[in-house]
């Protein structure tokens, strides 16, 4: 028999064994693999925008330096910066801002879909409430909902407004019962089906392990189990009544295309159930459902969880830090992100912390961002976000888009093309003016502070096109 | 991209297939791009650069190695009803609408042992059973009884008992770690979809690629080479992840900028999954060293309308059947060095739910099919189906660990025998699946 290489290499791994293991133990540990992270100095000005917001846009650096850091954080705190009217005048023009749930019916499934993806892209890109916009994208991945289940794209532009936009600085509690009351969750994770019976546990499960206690949070699978029976009869109606129809003309937040919430007692479970040690008496309606939003979301277990998720999307890997005092915010104001943000921006850790990978989304704004770029957040972009993995409202799975750095590093080559296509002028729809002094200098100082100035080298005599994607294609520039 | 994935999801419309043409015909030819590529791109197919650091065995290209296609079916593939137990009383009493129907009946098993019985909407592969190529592992899985997917797919695809218990790393990152070899390919393993599987974790020469032909810089040809040479010195010094991904995706764009791929016969599936295995199938043909493919298929949650022989879970199977059944007819003998395994986080529950559905589980199955499987059987301890030898809210036992079938796949076919480096704490126990 022949032997292969491989079969070569397996004769004598006996031999590499010793070896092998505490290579294995160097390079992987017993934690994290410990994906390198880059090092070196950042502004601390710039560092709070770009972990605040999508990233810096021309000025904004020298702008928050003049008006002081604690002003800028309580002026995106309050969230009620007039908006740019290039994102107003674009917003217009889609239907979604305009027609009734009944109205939109009307509207192929497609152009839905493109609807609610360039309307994220352009309130990322365009948002002057940039913190706002940050928790928007935060939240929108915690209680994801995939546009392409049913009739997910029309039930999502519903959720993203009375769920996610509503409450994403508001208390988290109203966010969760928001969630549990929104036709496109319930669908997502098919409540409908969820009866007296022979209940379906799909959202019970999500509901306390990704959307609130996590899932070391402390419940069993017979809590599932009870709080799936809680839920049964919780589903919506396909046709609204006219009355309500009529409430909505001018009230836009109300809309909840393909459907509203609707309790149905005939399909409820009335038998008494138990819930992480609660007893919930028979007899109950809709309020058992209540109920246990209620319990969920005064659990410590979820102030954790929550505080653990605003850490790592401001913090990252150095979340940890700030974790346990955001919990105890948390638990005393009643899970108010406001209060919970507001230290952990102002903090000292946050200049010092490890950097994040910029995720798709993060990478695509901040570059249209940093080069004062117009855009109609259209076609073009979105296509170029799904080939870098991350197409809009399309993550199947309730976990929402990976945070990992392994998840992301396989596909640079796809945001090298879009570097070059941006700075190129190539993109229908996507114009970019220049490279922000400040994205540049972040870049660039980076580069001479710990790689021997080899930017400077490879920038030299370019054109500014060719300057502006190779910054935007420089390791540096995927992280924030 | 994981267009068709897994969720909690019940019903799904078939999607409008993405924006490619369908056409599946891997008519490339790379030379055209060559010349633009300078001095790297000679690469490691011709013993090297200074530029890639890389080195290869001038021998190796006579003497194609073992590559593993690893299918993660995303979502708790429902093992009883893949691998059906159609000699069980308890099956059918705990399915009275979603069980497969049992042999001679209409639509029903095809049988595999006298116990077990295919479904029949994986009918295009039964013949792989039949000549002895394919296997299944029944009631497999881990010893940790969650139940929520993405705590079953980490330890999973971390190659652990439980999550946590252990480096989070994934097992083929760390297979790849302990196999590594002076002149290895850059292209060691590939995973296609839009975001690496936690399998791949922390692994080198690893990359991620939704089609091999889409893999290139999109510039004009007479800019490449200004390009590349621009974006290695950009990515050279780092010492970050980013700066080292960089490297490796340059190393790769070179490899395959050398590459003459040949048409194919085979017809797959106009499906993610199919196109998957196509895109596997031209990077072994065109022997770039490639050992492992991480390969996705999502869409088992099947918590709703899963259905008997017409539904979700038939349409995941024909697919998945044909997918994998084109990929064999078009590898031919090169099955011989060619392992598929199939697998899945969980099983699902006996017992059907309200909606044509059944919910999380726990013991579910394994496929293996190609060279060394001591196929036409369906191996493992058959727990049972009666109350008593069930587990959990009423779940199949897992009384293989997964990690074995794992294992014994490394050691006889993958020449790595260091099977506890890569599962760390397993107990190895034959499975018997490979010879």
């Amino acid at each position: 028999m022949k032997l292969s290489r491989r079969e070569c290499l397996g004769i004598g791994a006996a031999t590499l064994a010793a070896s092998g293991c505490s290579r294995i133990a160097n390079r992987f540990g017993n934690s994290d693999p410990a994906l390198p992270l880059p090092t070196g100095p950042v502004d601390a000005t710039a560092r709070l925008i770009n972990r605040s917001s999508f990233g810096t846009r021309p000025g904004d650096v020298a702008r928050v330096k003049a008006m002081g850091h604690e002003a800028y954080v309580d002026q995106q705190l309050a969230a009620n910066e007039p908006e740019d009217y290039r994102l107003l005048l674009q917003l217009e023009r889609f239907d979604t801002e305009h027609m009734t749930g009944m109205e939109l019916r009307d509207i192929p499934e497609p152009e839905m879909l493109r609807q609610i993806q360039a309307t994220a892209l352009l309130h990322a890109t365009y948002g002057r409430n940039t913190l706002y916009e940050r928790m928007a994208d935060l939240w929108t991945n915690h209680l994801n909902v995939y546009a392409r289940k049913d009739l997910g794209a029309y039930r999502k532009t519903g959720d993203q407004k009375t769920v996610v936009r509503q409450h994403a600085l508001g208390k988290f509690p109203d966010m969760i019962k928001a969630s549990a009351h929104s036709v496109a969750m319930l669908d997502y994770l098919d409540n409908p089906l969820n009866v007296h019976g022979i209940a379906n546990e799909n959202y019970a499960r999500e509901l306390m392990e990704l959307h609130t206690l996590g899932v070391h949070g402390g419940y069993t699978q017979k809590d599932v189990q009870e709080v799936a029976r809680c839920f049964t009869g919780w589903t919506f109606e396909r046709r609204p009544a006219i009355s309500q129809v009529t409430d909505w003309i001018g009230d836009r937040t109300k809309i909840q295309p393909y459907g509203t919430f609707k309790y149905r007692d005939e399909r409820h479970d009335k038998g008494e159930k138990v819930v992480l040690g609660h007893r919930i008496p028979a007899g109950g309606g809709q309020e058992d459902g209540e109920f246990v939003l209620d319990i969920l979301a005064k659990h410590p277990n979820t102030a954790k969880f929550i505080a653990f998720k605003i850490c790592r999307e401001l913090l990252g890997d150095d979340g940890h830090l700030w974790e346990s005092r955001t919990a105890d915010t948390y638990l005393k104001s009643g899970g108010d992100i406001r209060e919970m943000i507001r230290p952990v921006l102002l903090s000292k850790e946050l200049s010092n912390s490890t950097a994040i990978l910029k995720r798709p989304l993060d990478f695509m704004v901040s570059a249209l961002r940093a080069t004062d770029a117009d855009t109609d957040g259209g076609v073009d972009l979105q296509n170029h976000l799904e080939k870098m993995g991350q197409p809009l409202f399309q993550w199947p799975m309730p976990d929402g888009f990976p945070v990992k750095v392994s998840s992301w590093t396989g596909a640079l080559l796809a945001r090298w093309n879009f570097a070059y296509s941006l700075a190129n002028d190539r993109l229908h729809g996507t114009n970019p003016k220049k490279l922000s002094g400040d994205a540049f200098e972040a870049v660039f100082s980076r580069h001479q502070a710990g790689e021997d100035g080899v930017m400077r080298d490879v920038l030299a005599g370019k054109t500014a096109e060719a300057a502006m994607a190779l910054c935007i294609a420089s390791p540096e520039f995927q992280w924030r | 991209m994981r267009k068709e994935s897994y969720s909690c999801e019940g019903y799904r419309r078939v999607q409008p297939g993405h924006s490619d043409s369908g056409e599946m015909t891997a008519g490339l030819s790379r030379r055209g791009l060559i010349t633009g590529i300078g001095i790297g791109a000679l690469a490691w197919l011709t013993s090297g650069s200074a530029i890639a650091q890389l080195a290869i065995d001038p021998k190796k290209k006579g003497q194609p190695n073992q590559v593993t296609v690893v299918v993660f079916l995303r979502g708790g593939a429902d093992g009883l009803n893949l691998v059906v137990p159609y000699r069980e009383d308890a099956y059918y009493r705990g399915r009275p609408n979603v069980s497969v129907p049992s042999l001679g009946k209409a639509n029903g098993v095809l049988d595999l042992d006298g116990h077990f019985g295919l479904h029949p909407s994986l009918s295009t592969i039964f013949p792989l059973y039949k000549d002895g190529s394919m296997a299944m592992v029944q009631a497999c899985g881990s010893n940790d009884d969650t139940r929520s997917h993405f705590e079953a797919m980490s330890a999973m695809e971390s190659g652990l008992a439980k999550r946590g218990e252990g480096p989070s790393s994934g097992w083929i990152a760390r297979h790849l770690a302990t196999t590594e070899h002076e002149g290895d390919s850059p292209l060691r393993a590939v995973a296609i979809g839009g975001v690496m599987p936690d399998s791949l974790r922390g692994a080198t020469r690893a990359v991620l690629m939704d089609s091999v032909h889409d893999y290139r810089l999109d510039l004009p040809e007479e800019e490449h080479e200004a390009a590349m040479r621009d974006l290695e010195r950009l990515y050279s010094p780092g010492k970050d992840a980013v700066a080292q991904s960089g490297r490796e995706t340059l190393d790769v764009l070179k490899t395959l900028n050398q590459i003459e791929t040949t048409n194919t016969k085979a017809k797959y599936p106009e499906s993610d999954i199919g196109r998957a295995f196509h895109e596997v199938s031209t990077l072994i043909r065109a022997e770039v060293g490639l050992e492992v493919a991480c390969l996705d298929k999502g869409g088992w949650d099947t918590h709703v309308g899963q259905g008997s022989t017409v539904g979700v879970l038939p349409t995941l199977l024909d697919d998945l059947g044909r997918s994998i059944a084109a990929f064999v007819a078009d590898m031919g003998p090169d099955m011989h060095r060619i392992n598929v395994v199939v697998m899945s986080e969980f099983g699902r529950r006996l017992n059907e739910n309200s909606g044509l559905g059944t919910d999380h589980g726990h013991g579910s199955v394994m496929f293996v099919i190609g060279g060394g499987v001591s196929g036409g059987k369906v191996h493992g301890k058959w727990p049972g189906l009666e109350p008593h030898q069930l587990t959990g809210p009423g779940d199949l036992q897992a009384t293989t660990d997964y990690r074995n079938v794992l294992g014994e796949l490394m050691t006889k076919r993958m020449g790595n025998a260091g099977v506890t480096s890569v599962f760390p704490g397993l107990a190895p126990a034959p499975v018997g699946v490979f010879a």
